[in-house]
């Protein structure tokens, strides 16, 4: 069975291009990916490497947030192993979370906003077509954007666990969050967005609307540099499930309200 | 079976005041309806109850039997629709728009492709097909809304407002097609519009309607009839001549006949009675004409 009709792969193809034709949207995919994975990595490593750990501010609390199978690791091991483990997840999950609400910003506000929703639920398409065509459209740009991503930050971290002589970076926490709480906050990201485009009237406003579910995800991360908590592998499977689920919910709840009658309000 | 169908149809936006009112018509198969009345009488409404964008607060509607609500895919691949809001993608080229929906309703790339050349052709879009539709002017995006809606040759063409904003031979270019179609094809076309001399050309039947409510419909003739509107008798005659019984406006004497038959034996009466008659015509009521009194008539039947 194809996953997608003729016709649904058609708005997907035409959904890509429009993303990729929307500059912010387009800007958000690249830049945002490069900064988080790239970037700001290579500046933690180079500045662990040449800033004398006697000259930089806070490096035994940070010390002590090390985890006991962690805790032989030298300052500099230390702190690339705590960038690696505490700092890169929060950064690696806006990602998925960035690039799917603003690609659904686009699909989906976007097409409201320039006037062709109609022109598209005039189609023969039904309306349930066209919304999988279209969440599916933005979960596989966020999916790809994030994998690329990924990839990329595995060959910047395996540099630096080589130059420091630290073992490979990949844990339990990080195959959870790459293999299950990645997909889910893509999920997120994109219904969230459908939710939000039956009342935002232009793309600029989803986009700000989006900024809400930055939050929980850097409250989570900051948790654990006051020690609140600590994140292992458990609590983010756990996280992962009811994310999940929630989005499982969402999608239903989301379908029913992607209306001809709301989308043209 | 009805092309269109519609029994007390209303909608409500807000539940207080009905932006259609208790709708009912039956459109036969292959006539050229026009849906007249000013702006915000309803008629986008309609169109849109029809092709199930929107459901209806009470009564119902059927096109070829079907049921929007229930069935608006089916509804939408017997049906093209043309609406001034309903707009295509600016970063697409003209061909490559036409090239999706024609895959969105089903055809095949081969199939596409010479449908979409075949309409840009024959809308002047020809030279025009690998720019973008940004670039398009208002004319020439508006043809190419027209081309999307005929795509798939569809049944019956929902038309609203295909016109506005199109210089006049654009408008003429649009309006020929529209015949052609009509008389070639069989196609129901059900054009909403308030360009009353276009109508006149194009359609075999009418509907008036003023804020959300039906107030008459037929062909010219029997909407000519209902109002009373009669078609009258003008003379030019000699300067300084004149026709007892006879009204006169701007240089010519005229009188309301009862039937168009009565016009010969006037006009020899006229010139048995020895005035020199240098000019006489049968003025038929236009659409215009008879809309207007319609209007009237409303507005002072309230």
């Amino acid at each position: 069975m194809k996953l997608l009709s003729s016709a649904e792969q058609a708005v997907v193809n035409k959904d890509f291009g429009e993303i990729w034709n929307t500059r912010m949207a387009r800007n958000t995919i690249i830049i945002v990916p490069l900064i988080m994975v790239l970037f700001l990595p290579v500046m933690y490593l180079l500045m662990i490497f040449f800033i004398p750990a006697n000259q930089m501010n806070g490096v035994d609390q940070m010390m002590q947030m090390l985890p006991r199978e962690a805790a032989y690791f030298s300052v500099k091991q230390g702190m690339f192993y705590i960038m690696t483990n505490v700092v890169c997840p929060m950064f690696f999950l806006m990602i998925p979370l960035m690039v799917s609400s603003v690609s659904a910003a686009s699909s989906f506000v976007g097409e409201k906003e320039r006037g062709t929703i109609q022109t598209l639920l005039l189609t023969p398409l039904s309306i349930k077509s066209i919304f999988k065509a279209k969440v599916l459209s933005c979960v596989f740009l966020s999916a790809v954007a994030t994998g690329i991503s990924f990839l990329v930050f595995a060959c910047v971290i395996s540099v630096g666990d080589l130059l420091l002589g630290m073992p490979f970076f990949l844990n339990w926490n990080w195959l959870v969050l790459v293999l299950l709480l990645a997909p889910g906050i893509t999920v997120f990201g994109v219904i969230f967005m459908v939710l939000v485009s039956g009342k935002s009237k232009s793309y600029m406003e989803s986009i700000q609307t989006s900024g809400y579910i930055v939050l929980p995800l850097v409250l989570l991360f900051v948790g654990q540099f006051t020690g609140l908590f600590q994140l292992n592998a458990l609590i983010l499977l756990v996280i992962a499930a009811v994310l999940l689920v929630v989005d499982f919910l969402l999608w239903f709840v989301s379908a029913r309200s992607f209306t001809p009658e709301k989308l043209l309000k | 079976m009805y092309a269109v169908s519609a029994k007390s149809l209303t909608k409500s936006y807000d539940g207080k005041t009905n932006a259609l009112n208790d709708l009912s018509l039956e459109i036969p198969q292959g006539s050229v309806y026009g849906f007249l009345g000013p702006n915000g009488a309803g008629k986008t409404t309609s169109v849109k109850l029809f092709t199930g964008l929107l459901k209806p607060t009470q009564g119902e509607c059927t096109v070829l039997d079907l049921n929007p609500v229930k069935d608006p895919s089916e509804v939408h691949r017997l049906c093209g629709v043309m609406t001034e809001t309903a707009r295509m993608y600016g970063q697409l080229t003209g061909t490559q728009n036409l090239l999706f929906f024609a895959q969105t309703a089903g055809l095949s790339r081969e199939e596409g492709n010479e449908r979409a050349s075949e309409l840009l052709k024959k809308l002047d879009l020809w030279d025009a097909r690998d720019k973008k539709l940004r670039e398009y002017s208002t004319g020439m995006a508006q043809r190419l809304s027209l081309a999307r809606a005929l795509i798939n040759r569809p049944q019956i063409l929902f038309l609203d407002e295909p016109t506005s904003g199109l210089d006049p031979e654009s408008a003429q270019s649009v309006n020929s097609m529209i015949t052609d179609l009509a008389n070639s094809t069989g196609t129901t076309v059900f054009l909403c519009t308030h360009q009353l001399r276009y109508a006149q050309d194009l359609c075999d039947s009418y509907g008036i309607i003023d804020k959300g409510k039906l107030i008459a419909g037929g062909s010219l003739e029997n909407l000519c009839s209902n109002i009373g509107s009669r078609a009258k008798a003008a003379f030019r005659l000699q300067e300084g001549d004149s026709l007892d019984g006879f009204d006169y406006d701007s240089g010519w004497w005229q009188t309301e006949l009862e039937q168009e038959g009565q016009m010969p034996k006037l006009l020899k009466n006229i010139v048995e009675s020895g005035h020199d008659v240098y000019e006489a015509r049968l003025v038929k009521p236009t659409l215009e004409d008879v809309y207007f009194e319609y209007l009237k008539h409303q507005e002072e039947t309230k």
